[in-house]
């Protein structure tokens, strides 16, 4: 009897933790984001975005390897060359407001031109 | 950097290591940062261009303050044409660069200066500088502006040129864009006089899977042409023969034939050219007809890494003349940038 209610108590706690984790997965919803980078541009170079939302940016190379970097949030990757496969970054935006993402990998003389804009915006009433 | 093999008709053939290029960079802070590219062309430097030039391209800090409003200051490019700002020799086809994008505009184009630079939303960015003018008593019939950039050597800066650029990148694989740049060009001529110069220009260029295309159309208008040139011939003797409108224009197709991970990509391409560094000419001076050229370039790049390009192509010129052979060659080059 013991051991019956040791194992009903466990099936009951594994029931209880896949409620709580499908709970939590459609209260944090993800936007997917594709982001080409080639000399000297990203495209798109503004993104917009719903703050609470789970961004999953998944960035591709059209010619040589670039750099993705969020100013001042702790997001910056390489992304492979062309051909090379695709750079895949999670990022969360903890407030509304202005983001700049730019190249973080000097990629020749307009390297400086590869910058864009995260707009990250409250969710709507009833969201 | 590349380095090409060029074989002329009926000339011996040539081996040249075009340019060595160390491009620098440095971060202050988030918003304060340096740009440096120095070249030297052609391996060696002994005084005369021709033995080779020492060239820094770029050198400049960039002020980052919004996403539409940033200040750059220093040797920058000129925002004109596909070419000037993007330079790299795996992004262009063919071994040489466009004509137009030799003796119309004439890159590598840079000069002293600062300006402004931004992205205004919905794909459109812009930059606008002030610069050093060019120097009109080095314009010539067959190179046009080319020998006229001061590249930064102590300047004359008494009445600065302005240049800007307009550009649409909003459209994936898209950019389109149009330049322009106006200066008084007369400041090395005693008692000085105007030579006003305006030239523009507009391209595009896209790729979309295995296709790429790219088109550009410039010119330039250089109002006093006749009297720069009656100066010219009475300071040094020599007629530099300089039109009063130049315009070039050329459209390039290529084809990527194949696209493997493991092997790399094959480009085929074709272009066609024309530049008319003789165009229209002031009044009382005939046009030298052989720098009304039409170019055709046939060729293939192979990039083993999207970063190394070889290149192979064939480039069969023409001129309006009946006496100056155009040159017909056969270019390998090898480039390659990291």
């Amino acid at each position: 009897m013991r051991a019956f209610k040791l194992v009903a108590l466990a099936i009951a706690a594994l029931l209880v933790s896949v409620v709580l984790r499908a709970a939590a997965q459609t209260t944090v919803p993800e936007q997917v984001i594709d982001i080409a980078a080639e000399r000297f541009s990203f495209n798109p170079s503004e993104v917009r975005a719903t703050m609470g939302t789970t961004l999953r940016i998944r960035l591709t190379s059209d010619d040589t390897m670039h750099g993705f970097r969020i100013v001042g949030a702790n997001v910056n990757v390489a992304i492979p060359k062309r051909n090379r496969g695709t750079a895949v970054v999670t990022f969360r935006p903890e407030k509304p407001g202005r983001y700049t993402f730019e190249c973080s990998r000097l990629c020749g003389a307009g390297h400086s031109f590869m910058r864009g804009t995260l707009v990250v915006t409250e969710p709507e009433p009833g969201q | 950097m590349d380095f090409h093999f060029t074989k002329p008709d009926r000339l011996p053939a040539e081996l040249d290591f075009h340019r060595f290029v160390l491009l620098f960079a440095h971060q202050f802070s988030d918003r304060i940062r340096f740009v440096g590219e120095l070249e030297l062309e052609h391996a060696f430097v002994e005084g005369l261009e021709d033995a080779g030039e020492l060239e820094l391209e770029q050198a400049y800090v960039d002020f980052l303050l919004t996403r539409a409003f940033n200040v750059r200051a220093g040797m920058v490019l000129m925002p004109m044409g596909i070419i000037n700002e993007r330079h790299e020799p795996p992004v262009f086809y063919g071994v040489e660069r466009p004509l137009v994008d030799t003796v119309i505009l004439p890159t590598t184009w840079f000069e002293v200066g600062a300006g402004v630079f931004g992205e205004v939303g919905r794909g459109l960015r812009y930059r606008a500088y002030v610069t050093s003018p060019l120097n009109a008593l080095e314009f010539s019939a067959g190179e046009g502006l080319r020998e006229g950039r001061q590249r930064g050597n102590r300047t004359n800066i008494q009445k600065p040129a302005v240049t800007g650029r307009v550009e649409y990148v909003r459209v994936r694989g898209l950019t389109a864009g149009a330049g322009f740049w106006a200066g008084e060009s007369g400041f090395a001529f005693q008692p000085r006089f105007d030579v006003p110069v305006r030239v523009w220009e507009a391209d595009a260029r896209f790729a979309r899977g295995r296709f790429e295309a790219r088109a550009e159309i410039a010119g330039v208008h250089i109002t006093e042409a006749g009297t720069l040139n009656d100066a010219v011939a009475r300071l040094t003797g020599l007629n530099p023969n300089v039109a009063e409108r130049l315009r070039g224009a050329y459209a390039e197709g290529a084809y990527r034939l194949f696209s493997s991970r493991r092997i790399g990509d094959v480009a085929a391409f074709v272009r066609y050219e024309n530049a008319d560094t003789q165009n229209r000419m002031p009044a009382g001076y005939v046009p030298l007809k052989a720098f009304d050229r039409d170019l055709w370039a046939f060729g293939a790049t192979y990039w083993p890494d999207p970063d190394v390009a070889i290149k192979v192509d064939y480039v069969r010129e023409r001129n309006r003349s009946q006496v100056v052979p155009a040159p017909r060659s056969f270019n390998i080059g090898l480039g390659w940038w990291f």
